[in-house]
């Protein structure tokens, strides 16, 4: 078979991105074990430029997680706590009247950075989170009718509780539809909660992380993603996965086409990850629950049976046939 | 909105069936056109919410106006309106209409008339499916007007309608019913109802589509049963072989016996495509004899029937020689011969022997009686089917003086009586053509030389009818008719030249195949006998005989006009006949070879020996179609398994090919996985569920990674799977699968069976079709209650709705 320059340095770039992506992943592993799934997941979503959301229980360890991705990559990072009390403009900046100029000038936010971790950003008032939510999708923050390009890479890690906690305000539908996944840590196998008393028991290992990865590095790793082959058929099989999403009687709310944009972006991540230059069905089928369950609504029958979205999700994806060849 | 489109269709598929009855093609788009208009009247009364007696009422208006407008417009106002004098030309349109059904046989020709009749009828049908199916929603009733317009087609003509007609009927009928039972079920609303269910409109209607599967699948069932049943099973014909039968509740002493139209069904005997053999016998002296199985003495005025059959216990054929033959002198010289009849097995419920005329001796098993009257042995508990009888007959041969000197007495009234209202021109015809007869007899002879020579009379099977008026077609106008036709009307002519007369209906001699004769359903026949005292009943053929007649059908010497020459001592009687008697004898008499004769010959010897195939051998043919037919998928597993090794090697795709032959051999095995299952984790769950030895486990790996790149990647794989990995996959995967599982993938292959399931199914979609049919947009299932509110700005936006939760939870109208 003829092979065309252009194939060799897709894959040499393939080559180097695993290279880069297995660095950070270790990186983050040292710190957070027995959760390699979670922190691939993390790549993942990094890599197909997309907003990850962690909702679990308090001390798992999810701002652990974000904070080790922010640390791999060498890259400015910036950590909003929110509160009931935060403002939006806690979190996009403020024009502050510089009396030496005699100008406003823009105190930018935390949001101006590559990685953006919201800590419990159901707490927040829905006003603020919206605030956040907004650069998420646009990519810039406008302060007085000023527009500022927010950097490149962009990911914004949030984490949550789960809504039954108290003092939450729960995000819309419309919102939490903006973030590419959402994953639960989940508590750590007993394995490797010893391991963790272990190793974190007397010192704080985030402080020992070095950056492992350069920003540019990740750009370039997001440009090789974007070239990732996505067949047809793959293509129809995203669709008719989201397609069954709105049609399933379990569901009052079905995916968005957002979602298929997303789920499709981040097969392809998942792809150059698992070191193919094209996607495969598994790809979309490992990613169904955590991209498109937190943005379905189930029915109150589906409720009243207790049935979580991520079960009806793993539910339609055995559901929805492979597509074949044309 | 769709149950009066498939009413509409249901009456259409239906109307097809008609295609028998007409010459042309014009008639179904006449009608096609007024169901069209019945169900486009009938769909705007509903859509306008019209009361239920609204569209039958509007609908014959509508249908008036369209029956003006294609038949009557030049009179009608507008050329739609209806006028007096439009209304005035339909009525003659019917009237003529009436009279030319009343005139042809089918296929008529489709005249205005005809159309006009045709056309208003169909329109009644489809407006009363209508009522019954959309109006009164009583879906299985409005089969009933279609059943009637289906029987019309199968009540005037005997052959059986073409199965295709019949199944495109059915599946109208089941499409109406699919129609109907899917709204039906729709109205009734959610089986439970929680506080709030889901909130997508389509939550709302019931999900019907299982139901409708189950539904159709049966349907279809019956259908295919319906046609396949009777074309298998030779007992289940369709139209069986014998339809004569008598009539039950009869004492064993005697009563009345009557045969259900058994004219009928000798045409339909002789249009048969099956020539099936019906008995055989020999005879003492190898002569053919016309075998007699009813004799059908009253004609009143639309066909020929049997008086009262009086069977006394004394009567009994057993008890010796049958009762003494009407009318036959004791001088009179007669012939004897004995004849051993064996009846075939497939004959269907006869009670009545045909033996020749005059039988003296029947030695049958079973309670076998003899009527005085006419001679007819039959019984009213033992069947002919498969009998074995001798029976003696006494031919009369009477000298021609005998003949000429016969009279009628008067104790044979009842051969004589015939209807009211006979065409008057038939008796003036049938003194026309005896004008010069000088006796019964020369009467008779004159009538049979009318119907074989000179009345040039054609001969064709599929004539019908020996009522009145069909007579009086038959010898006026048209002279077209077979042997129903031809032993009617002689005897009807005899009849009104005062010869007693009746009709015969049984079997010609039939032809000689090896030492017997053999009698066929084609020889069927009907022939007339008339009475001559001192002689007794005679037997005359007026059908054509030979090639272009009654092919086996032989004329009896006696009936022959004689010539002088012949018969030197029948000359007395004087002038106008013997000069007549020349005439006659030129061109007819005996002296010259008889065309007839020789055609006779030809077919006694001509037809080859066809000894019929044995049960055993049919038996085992029949099992061995079936077992062919049980083996086809294995077979065509095989031919599919090849093709695919074939391409794998030689195809650019044969990744692919070899995909699909891992996965049929995966079904037939019984260890194929889901539809969402992936290549790859197809390969993953068979690797490690069945334990597959490396070998195997890279040759699935390699069909598994060729078939993922040439779907998935942009470039195939380098290496494509080699038939021998399918080969391996194939030995490994049969070890670990059991004996009965091999041996089903061996001779019943799931994957075959699979396939012919889904093409199954994929018939089913014509349904699907008739059941989506809307016709008007933007009603989704048309059940959406008019109190939701059309909301702008998305569906699962009214989720929240509370007018939606209202409709949701509240009874559905």
């Amino acid at each position: 078979m003829a092979v065309t320059p252009d194939v060799t340095d897709a894959s040499a770039r393939l080559e180097d991105l695993i290279d880069t992506a297995h660095r950070i992943r270790a990186s983050i592993e040292s710190v957070i074990e027995g959760k390699s799934d979670v922190v691939r997941l993390t790549i993942t979503v990094l890599l197909a430029e997309g907003h990850l959301l962690i909702e679990d229980v308090p001390g798992v360890g999810k701002t652990m997680l974000a904070k080790a991705l922010a640390r791999s990559i060498d890259c400015p990072v910036k950590r909003v706590q929110f509160t009931p009390d935060l403002l939006p403009s806690d979190i996009t900046g403020v024009s502050a009247y510089n009396q030496q100029t005699r100008e406003f000038e823009f105190k930018p936010g935390p949001v101006f950075a590559n990685i953006v971790v919201g800590d419990e950003i159901n707490r927040a008032s829905p006003k603020t989170q919206s605030a956040l939510l907004e650069c998420m999708e646009e990519h810039q923050v406008t302060v007085d009718g000023v527009t500022y390009a927010l950097e490149a890479p962009f990911m914004v890690i949030a984490t949550q509780n789960p809504i039954e906690m108290e003092g939450t305000y729960p995000l819309p539908e419309a919102q939490r539809d903006r973030f590419t996944a959402k994953i639960a840590m989940g508590y750590p196998e007993p394995a490797a909660e010893l391991e963790m008393l272990d190793v974190h028991g007397a010192s704080q290992p985030l402080d020992k992380m070095e950056p492992v990865a350069t920003t540019a590095e990740v750009a370039a790793l997001i440009e090789a993603v974007r070239a990732v082959y996505v067949s047809q058929p793959v293509k129809r099989y995203a669709v008719d996965m989201v397609a069954a999403t709105r049609h399933s009687p379990d569901l009052r709310l079905g995916a968005s086409p957002r979602a298929t944009l997303h789920l499709v972006r981040s097969a392809r991540a998942h792809a150059a990850l698992s070191g193919r230059d094209y996607v495969i069905p598994d790809d979309l089928q490992e990613l169904a629950v955590p991209v498109l369950a937190h943005r379905l609504l189930p029915s109150l029958e589906a409720q009243g049976q207790r049935r979580r979205p991520e079960q009806l999700v793993g539910e339609l994806v055995r559901r929805v046939p492979v597509p074949d060849a044309k | 909105m769709k149950l009066p489109v498939a009413a509409g269709l249901a009456t259409a598929a239906v109307t097809i069936t008609l295609y028998p009855l007409f010459e042309g093609g014009t008639w179904f788009w006449s009608c096609i056109g007024t169901i069209l208009v019945v169900t486009v009247t009938g769909t705007v009364a509903s859509r306008l919410g019209a009361r239920p007696w609204v569209a039958p009422a509007v609908t014959p208006v509508a249908v008036l106006i369209y029956l003006t407008l294609v038949f009557t417009p030049d009179e009608a106002w507008l050329r739609i309106i209806p006028t007096k004098d439009s209304i005035v030309r339909l009525a003659e349109l019917i009237g003529s209409g009436y009279d030319d059904i009343q005139r042809y046989a089918a296929p008529v020709p489709d005249n205005p008339g005809i159309m006009l009749l045709t056309t208003a009828g169909v329109a009644l049908i489809a407006l009363l499916v209508d009522v019954f199916a959309v109006r009164l929603r009583r879906a299985a009733l409005a089969g009933l007007p279609m059943l009637g317009l289906f029987t019309v087609p199968a009540a005037v003509i005997t052959d059986p309608i073409g199965w295709i007609a019949f199944v495109v009927a059915a599946f109208g009928y089941i499409g109406l019913l699919v129609a109907d039972g899917r709204e039906r079920l729709s109205r009734w609303g959610r089986a439970v109802v929680v506080r709030r269910s889901s909130g997508a409109s389509r939550g709302a209607a019931p999900d019907t589509e299982r139901l409708a599967l189950s539904g159709k699948r049966i349907g279809v069932t019956a259908i295919a049963l319906a046609v396949l049943v009777p074309a298998l099973l030779p007992v289940l014909s369709p139209d069986p072989l014998f339809g004569f039968g008598v009539g039950n509740g009869l004492g064993g002493g005697g009563g009345n016996i009557g045969i259900p139209d058994a004219i009928a069904k000798l045409g339909g005997q002789l249009r048969q495509q099956r020539n099936a053999t019906v008995l055989t016998y020999t005879s003492s002296d190898d002569v053919p004899r016309y075998l007699r199985i009813y004799s059908l003495d009253v004609f009143d005025g639309t066909k020929w029937t049997l008086a009262p059959l009086r069977g006394r216990p004394e009567d009994r054929v057993s008890e010796g020689p049958l009762p003494p033959v009407p009318g036959l002198r004791p001088g009179v010289a007669v012939k004897r011969a004995e004849m051993r009849v064996t009846m075939s097995e497939e004959i269907d419920r006869l009670h009545f022997l045909p033996l020749p005329y005059p039988a003296r001796q029947v030695e049958a098993d079973g309670d076998w009686r003899a009527d005085r009257a006419s001679l007819m042995v039959f019984s009213t508990e033992d069947e002919a089917a498969g009998l074995d009888y001798r029976v003696t007959t006494e031919e009369p041969e009477p000298t021609l003086t005998e003949l000429r000197t016969a009279v009628t007495l008067p104790d044979t009234d009842r051969y004589l009586q015939l209807p009211e209202g006979l065409d008057p021109r038939v008796a003036a015809l049938a003194h026309r053509v005896t004008a010069d007869a000088a006796s019964s007899y020369e009467a008779a002879v004159k009538l049979q030389e009318w119907f074989t020579r000179d009345g040039r009379f054609t001969y064709d099977v599929r004539a019908s009818g020996s009522g009145a008026q069909a007579l009086s077609r038959f010898l006026l106008r048209d002279r077209i008719g077979y042997c129903e036709q031809f032993a009617g009307a002689m005897a009807v002519m005899a009849r009104l030249l005062n010869i007693p007369a009746r009709v015969s209906i049984g079997y010609t001699g039939g032809t000689k195949i090896g030492n017997e004769w053999t009698v066929r359903t084609h020889d069927a026949h009907a022939w007339p006998e008339l009475f001559f005292d001192g002689i007794g009943w005679l037997r005359f053929e007026p059908t054509p005989t030979g090639a272009a007649g009654q092919g086996t059908a032989q004329v009896p010497l006696y009936s022959l006009p004689v010539t002088p020459t012949d018969d030197p001592t029948a000359n007395p009687s004087g002038g106008p006949s013997s000069s007549e008697d020349d005439d006659a004898g030129q061109s007819a008499g005996p002296a010259r070879p008889n065309p007839r004769q020789l055609d006779r010959d030809l077919d006694g010897t001509a037809i080859a020996a066809d000894p019929g195939t044995p049960l055993p051998v049919k038996i085992g043919i029949g099992a061995a179609a079936a077992l062919a037919l049980l083996l086809l998928p294995a077979a065509a597993r095989v031919v599919v398994r090849r093709r695919r090794l074939r391409r794998v090697t030689r195809t650019a795709a044969g990744g692919h090919a070899a995909w699909a032959e891992l996965r049929d051999m995966l079904t037939d095995l019984g260890m194929a996985g889901e539809p969402s299952e992936t290549p790859r984790a197809l390969g993953r769950r068979i690797g490690e569920r069945y334990a597959l030895g490396p070998q195997a486990a890279e040759a699935l790996t390699r069909v598994v990674t060729s078939e993922e790149r040439l779907r998935y990647a942009p470039t195939p794989s380098a290496s494509g799977p080699v038939p021998a990995d399918l080969h391996r996959i194939r030995r490994d995967l049969a070890s670990k699968a059991s004996r009965w599982r091999r041996l089903g993938a061996a001779l019943a292959p799931m994957s075959v069976l699979l396939r012919v399931r889904a093409a199954g199914e994929g018939a089913l979609d014509v349904f699907d079709r008739l059941e989506g049919l809307r016709l008007w947009r933007g009603r989704p299932g048309g059940t959406r209650a008019a109190t939701t509110p059309e909301r702008p700005g998305g569906t699962r936006a009214g989720a929240d709705d509370p007018a939606r939760e209202l409709t949701l939870t509240g009874a559905r109208r």
